[in-house]
Formats: C-alpha cells, structure tokens, sequence
C-alpha cells in the first residue's frame, strides 16, 4: 500500500503534465455532462421553479404515464423514428456511393471541385439551409414550383402539406451533410492497398468488380462503425431544421420528440414533463446504441466497445 | 508456356526517363531473375510486362503477340506482389479462386482447380483460413496459389520473398524452384537479393540505373563479370578490387598493384600500348588462399590482417592490402587459430579479373598460367 502511494507520488510528479492536458476534458464532462444529470430527477417530481429542485414533491412516473397516455407525445416518437428510420435508408448509403465515385474520377482538378461543391453545404448554418429549403420550395417564387409550372403542374404548397414534410427534410439532411459524411469513407478506401487493385486488374477484374469486390469489402468494417453511431443519434434527429421548416398544419408528420420537448418544457413552462421525455429519449437512444454494437459484434467482428 | 520479347522498351514518367530502352529475349520455359539495387528499373521493367505500367518506348511480344496495348488481363500473365495482395476479407479457397471467378469460370470447376493447386501447395487444411489467420511463409504459398491456378502463359515475381524471415525465405526459395521445375513456366522474378538471384536464375539480368549491365547464367556473372558493378553485386561478400597499373617490362606485361605484388600477364593478351593503364584488379573472396597451391600460374600478395571472423566451416580474414580493405574466405578445416598469422594470400592466375579503371569495364587481359 504503501509503495503504491510513493509510486503513485511519483508517477504524478513525473507526468503531471499530462494529467493537465487530460483537465480540459474532464471539466467539459463534469460541467457540461454530469452536472446536469443532477436535474434530471425532474422528471420524478411536481417540479415548480419556485421551490427548486430540491425542494419540489415526488411524483413518481406519473409524468411518464401522462406521456404515454398522449397521443401528441406518441406521435412525436412514431414521427421520431419514422423520420431517422427513413433518413438512415435513404441517406446512409449515399455519402458511401459518394466516395465511391470520387475515388473512381481520375482528373484531379475535377475531382477536387466536386468535392467542394458537395461539402460546401456542411458549412452553411442551419438557418440558411431552412431559408434556402423555403425560398426553393416557395409555391409563387421558388425554383421547383416554376420548374413544374413548366411542365404545366399547379403549383404545390410544399410545406404545409403534411405529406411533402419528410421527403423534403430528409432531402434537404442529405443535401446539407452527405458530401462531408463522405470524407470518412473516402480515408477508409484511401487505406486500401494498391497491390489488392493490381492484383485483380492481372487477373482481369473490372472497375465495377473491383468496387465490389475490393473496396467495400475493405471499407466495410468503417460503415459499420458509422452505422452503429447512426443507429445510436436515431432519436436525435436534427430538430433545427425541424423547427425551422415545420409548421402547425405538418405537425402531423413533423412534430419530434425534441420539438415535443421544446413547445411543452420550454414554450410551455412544464419542465417535468419535458424531463421526462428527454430522460425517455435518452433510455431509448441508450438501448439503440447497446443493441446495435451487439448485433455488430456478433455478425461482422466490428464493434465500438 | 510463351516465350517473352522486350525490344527498345523504355519508361518515363513525365521528363524523367527510368528505364532506358532494355532488350532481353526469355527462352520459353526460362526463369529469368532480374536483379539490381533499388531504384535500377527491375519492378518497373516487370509492372511494364505485367501491363501495370504504360509502356513508353519499344515493343513487349508475349508469345507471338505483341502486347504494348493490351490489358493486363489479357496478356494471360500471372504475378505474385511482394506484400501477397492477398483479400483480407477472402477465406484462402477464395482468394485462390479470385481470378477464375472474375473468369466466370464454373462453380464445380473452380473447386476443383483450387483443391488441386491447394494439394501443390499443402494448403488443403488452410483453405476455410483467412488470410490474418496464417503465417508469413503460408500467405506467400496463398499468393503464388492464386497465380499458378489460372495457369498463365508467364509468372511475374515482384519480390516475393522480401517480407519473409531470413530461414523461412530460404525454404520459400526452394519451393519456387521446385514449382518451377514442375509447372514449366516462363518466369520473370525481380529481387534486390543476388543470393536469391543466383540460386533461382537460369539465366540472370544485372540492372543499375535503369539499364542492364549484362545478362548471363550465375556461373557466367560470378566467373565474368562485365564491368565492377557487376563484379561487385554478384557474389557475396562482394570481389575485392586493388588498383593497380599495367606494366611491360623487357616484353613482360604485368598487373602491378603496388606494395611489390605484381600478377604476371600473357603477353599476347596486352599490346605495348596498356604500359600505364590504370587499371582495377579483382579478385573474388573465395578464391584467396592463404597457403600457396601446387602448380604454375600462382601469384604472391602480401597483406595486414585485420579481423578473422569464424563462421564454423568457413572463415572471413578482413585485412588490408596498403590502403585497400579485403575480405577472403578460406575454409577453415574446424581450425581457425593459425589464420591469424596469415601475412600474404596466393591467386590462381585464372581467377584473377582485370577491369578498366576509369569506364570500369572488364578488360580481356589473360594471367599468364
């Protein structure tokens, strides 16, 4: 015991340096992480803000119960993974195909300018984005309803129509963030050794079987740890975009679980209740991350953990 | 079975130019070793035959055709990559069935090519192994498994044996001796080891920077080097070279080199003309005695020792010759005490090389026996 705590003595004064540069870190989790799990037990209490944390009753899971007896909250969750589920099938595959092609394009400057012109959306703030989705989908002045004008269609109230809301937003996500998602695929095929290209173009593979059979294979253990991160942020969908484009007569379709929370915690003033649903969000995000690196671990030998 | 032409072939990339116009015919059957340091033009040379590289200047027949412009996949060759360039994700049976299933080649039938070349290569208990799953010298037999099992016109080496331990590159390098023996096909293997070169070669190909500085069985480049660079590559450890000066005196030609040892030449070999030539002597480290041997035509050259270095049935004498470092090696006879008072070293006259000092050509000098 007493050769640890000399040893430990020690050890800190030779490399305490290091244990400085690990502070920063350490603080941001405690601050901005730990800390504020002290509120989460809001969401078991008839919380007023007069009386405090500390000081507001017990309620149990009444809010929870309250929750699940609301159908708004219910649609939340159901658009919650309708919209990730979607979102996951349709844009997960693309920044993949994406750096597939640029890998495939062998003029430099080309391949460079594509890359940007994909990218550059990644950097624009969302406000900008939902400013640019409004202005494009506007029924008397935005581009896509004079395109259809063209084509002799009427023009389309595109987002107030329920129905238009997720392929909108889904489109406009992919738009915004699949070039720069690309960028972890395109690092992945650049550590694929050349010799396995060779290799297969002596023995007479084509471009299109040397994709297959090569490059993704190479790459897959990447997708899959891209995936389970996916599958891990599904409930977390981006809700500024929401906010930004979804309006009353699409609630329908685009109300999320952190929308829900929003208007009810704070529009509404009933933080116990958004607690509650923020805790459920995480709960189930929790069980999502846990199931997903199972299923990878048990199938393909990738996992995070 | 094909026979492989190269004629004027060079490359360049942009302004540089690293392989400049080699010519090199390979008998059908022949295994050629194309040796030199790195950066002489040998894998460059072999990726141009392979079709990995464009061919910027002259003619590559493969057979009767000639094949400048065809695809890789279609000059029916086969190479093996020095790093295997074996599928991570493939189990070995794929891996050797990659290229006949790019072939559209048929289920049944693959199987049964890819259990045959697996028996050749006693790799039958691997196959269902991934390739992490086996050990350097098994990933090499995988790789040369999947080259034999489209049995192509021509193999292709790029050093194969480069990432092997010393003893397991030994026992690779029998087996493509023994494959080859068996299979008969033209091969092209590109090393940087002149041990390797001359234990494989029927026939070997010298090249520094970017040309071939001669083309020989061993036995020829160890006996007859073209020029000291050869001199130097082939054999291990490499010819020793004393310089020295021709010298003809009452009609005696000799090759002086210095410190009053002097080789006596053939006089019909050497006109009046080379008295003061400066010239480079060299003699190999195994033909250096250090007792005289019987007979006429041997010579007398006195040394320092440095450093006698045992290496059980054979030793290695450092010493210098004025100011020139030397290597011998003399057999050792399970001793190895009296070396260190060895003070002079006697040479056969037809072991002796002359070379011109200045272009570092052989010279046709005869030793006078």
């Amino acid at each position: 015991m007493k050769d640890k705590l000399i040893w430990l003595n020690k050890h800190f004064r030779r490399e305490w340096q290091i244990y400085v540069m690990l502070l920063p870190v350490i603080i941001w989790f405690i601050v901005f992480l730990y800390k504020p799990m002290y509120g989460l037990q809001i969401a078991f209490k008839d919380y007023s803000i007069f009386r405090g944390i500390a000081g507001s009753p017990w309620a149990g899971f009444e809010h929870f119960y309250t929750l699940l007896d609301s159908d708004q909250f219910l649609r939340a969750v159901k658009n919650t993974f309708v919209i990730s589920g979607l979102s996951l099938i349709f844009g997960f595959p693309v920044p993949i195909i994406l750096a597939l092609m640029f890998n495939e394009i062998l003029h430099q400057g080309f391949k460079k300018t594509a890359q940007t012109i994909v990218y550059l959306p990644h950097f624009i703030s969302t406000v900008i984005i939902a400013g640019i989705v409004i202005t494009a989908f506007s029924p008397s002045s935005g581009v896509v309803n004079l395109l259809l004008s063209k084509l002799g269609i009427e023009p389309i109230y595109f987002l107030t129509k329920p129905e238009w809301f997720r392929p909108i937003f889904i489109g406009s996500g992919i738009w915004q963030e699949a070039g720069f998602s690309s960028i972890v695929f395109l690092a992945a095929i650049a550590g694929v050794s050349p010799t396995l290209y060779e290799s297969a173009v002596v023995d007479g593979a084509s471009r299109w079987q040397m994709i297959w059979k090569i490059t993704l294979p190479a790459i897959m253990p990447t997708i899959i740890i891209m995936l389970i991160i996916r599958i891990g942020n599904l409930l977390e969908v981006g809700f500024e975009l929401v906010i930004l484009l979804y309006q009353p007569a699409t609630y329908e379709t685009s109300d999320i679980i952190n929308t829900f929370i929003y208007r009810q915690g704070l529009q509404g003033g009933q933080y116990d209740l958004a607690a509650a649903a923020g805790l459920f969000n995480a709960v189930v995000a929790f069980v999502l991350v846990i199931t997903a690196n199972m299923i990878a671990k048990r199938y393909s030998k990738t996992s995070l953990w | 079975m094909s026979n492989v032409l190269l004629q004027g072939i060079s490359k360049s990339f942009g302004e540089l130019e690293v392989v400049h116009s080699i010519d090199l015919e390979i008998a059908s059957q022949e295994f050629i070793v194309l040796v030199g340091p790195s950066g002489c033009g040998k894998s460059t040379t072999l990726r141009m035959v392979a079709g990995l590289e464009e061919i910027s200047d002259g003619m590559l027949q493969i057979g009767d055709r000639v094949v400048n412009d065809i695809a890789p996949k279609d000059r029916d060759v086969a190479m093996v990559f020095q790093n295997y360039a074996l599928y991570p994700h493939l189990s070995v049976a794929d891996n050797i069935a990659f290229g006949l299933n790019i072939r559209r080649v048929k289920k049944p039938e693959i199987k049964r090519q890819v259990a045959d070349v697996a028996q050749t290569l006693e790799l039958t208990d691997l196959l269902n192994r991934k390739p992490s799953e086996l050990s350097g010298g098994q990933r090499q037999r995988v790789a040369m498994g999947r080259a034999i099992v489209r049995h192509p016109k021509v193999f292709l080496f790029d050093e194969p044996l480069s990432n092997l331990d010393a003893k397991l590159r030994i026992q690779m390098r029998a087996e493509i001796k023994l494959l080859h023996k068996r299979l008969g096909v033209t091969s092209v293997y590109v090393t940087h080891d002149q041990v390797e070169a001359m234990t494989l070669a029927d026939r070997i190909v010298v090249m520094h920077d970017g040309r071939i500085e001669q083309i020989g069985t061993p036995m020829e480049l160890f006996r007859n080097p073209a020029n000291l660079f050869v001199a130097s590559f082939i054999g291990s450890p490499p010819m020793n070279k004393l310089s020295g000066s021709v010298t003809v005196k009452n009609a005696v030609p000799s090759l002086d080199i210095g410190h009053g040892a002097s080789i006596k030449l053939r006089s019909d070999s050497v006109s009046s003309d080379d008295h003061g030539r400066s010239i480079v002597v060299g003699i190999r480290p195994e033909h250096m005695n250090i007792e005289p041997g019987n007979g006429p035509g041997w010579s007398e050259i006195p040394f320092d020792l440095t450093l006698v270095e045992p290496l059980g049935s054979e030793a290695l004498i450092h010493a210098m010759v004025g100011d020139t470092p030397i290597i011998m090696k003399v057999e050792t006879r399970n001793e190895v005490s009296h070396l260190n008072d060895a003070t002079r070293f006697y040479v056969q006259a037809e072991d002796v090389r002359a070379f011109d000092a200045e272009t570092g050509k052989a010279l046709d000098f005869t030793v006078a026996g």
